[in-house]
């Protein structure tokens, strides 16, 4: 691990933010099942927006919709659904730092969120340029394919490594 | 009758399956894990969008016809593969999954969910004629669609919960 993503762990260990999270996570009751489904709640509207949008523009789902509306109408779904899991992935994240920060796992999880979000916000600013940006030519549309296909892979292993976060063991100490 | 089948020593039978022991002693059960995530997620957030649709929330210039044409049959692929690694998860403690309390909401919410779409489908359907392209739809078939997002939240819900109770 990067020496300042283990660095943030020490930093939140033992802040207020750790006790904080620690305080809700043990005193509200059915607190921690209930934010983790409000997470994977969050991952769901992650694959009915950006997957579905994906998924179109690879010519696999939803023919009759159109890239550039869909872009339009899903995309603040998806941008509300990654706060919204930004808020409940960090009562987590605050409240076991160097669970998250020491685990190679969520390591792998930020190193595909990241290129994800940002595949996300260019195809959303590019289709704000120009009417039916990604439609415009075979070029675009080309171009469109080859990143919704990174762009579904990165979101599956985000969700994959999410989930795998709790198994490093799985992954590092092979039995 | 209900408590015999959810205490019989055959649910102790399927934990000793081979596979269960392979599936639950090995990496296989995170894998399916993450599968099933993934594959909840895909149905609930297929389905979110039919559901908006209904409430009139969402979508609107497309007809309702058209739309659950078009995202159903991913619910139903995502809620196959959902299923199989489910099990493949549930055989390996099968005993003591029956008996949680979590889980049987989980079987119970699911049961409802799919009546609940059974009557939308073979029931309202036949008049979707009348409100397929309007913005609002009757009374009837928004509570449909929101006692269909509820019952899907509570069934990730109850699922979520199953791993803090066993």
């Amino acid at each position: 691990m990067p020496e300042f993503f283990t660095n943030i762990g020490t930093l939140i260990s033992g802040s207020f933010l750790q006790d904080g999270a620690l305080w809700t996570l043990t005193n509200v009751p059915g607190f921690p099942p209930i934010i983790q489904s409000v997470h994977i709640l969050g991952i769901a509207v992650v694959m009915g927006s950006v997957v579905m949008l994906d998924l179109r523009i690879l010519g696999l789902a939803v023919p009759s919709q159109k890239i550039s509306e869909m872009i339009e109408r899903l995309m603040p779904f998806m941008w509300w659904a990654l706060a919204s899991n930004f808020v409940s992935g960090a009562f987590f994240l605050f409240g076991r730092p160097n669970r998250y920060f020491n685990n190679p796992v969520f390591g792998w999880k930020v190193s595909f969120l990241i290129p994800a979000i940002l595949i996300a916000l260019f195809f959303h600013i590019m289709s704000r340029t120009e009417e039916s940006y990604w439609e415009l030519n075979s070029t675009r549309l080309w171009a469109a394919r080859g990143i919704a296909i990174v762009s579904l892979g990165l979101w599956v292993m985000v969700a994959m490594a999410g989930r795998w976060i709790a198994y490093a063991e799985y992954l590092y100490f092979p039995a | 009758m209900i408590s015999n089948f959810l205490r019989s020593p055959k649910w102790i039978d399927v934990e000793n399956w081979p596979i269960s022991w392979e599936i639950g002693g090995t990496s296989w059960f995170p894998f399916l894990e993450s599968i099933h995530v993934i594959a909840a997620a895909m149905v609930v957030g297929s389905i979110l969008m039919v559901d908006l649709r209904l409430l009139g929330l969402a979508a609107k210039r497309y007809p309702i016809t058209t739309l659950s044409k078009e995202l159903v049959p991913w619910s139903t692929g995502a809620f196959v593969i959902a299923t199989i690694t489910g099990i493949g998860m549930f055989i390996t403690r099968a005993a003591s999954h029956v008996l949680n309390p979590a889980f049987q909401w989980k079987i119970f919410l699911l049961v409802l969910a799919g009546a609940n779409m059974a009557y939308f489908h073979f029931k309202m359907y036949k008049q979707v004629a009348d409100w397929d392209t309007s913005d609002t739809t009757p009374t009837q078939v928004k509570l449909i669609g929101s006692a269909s997002l509820f019952l899907w939240a509570g069934v990730m819900l109850a699922g979520r919960w199953v791993g803090h109770i066993v």
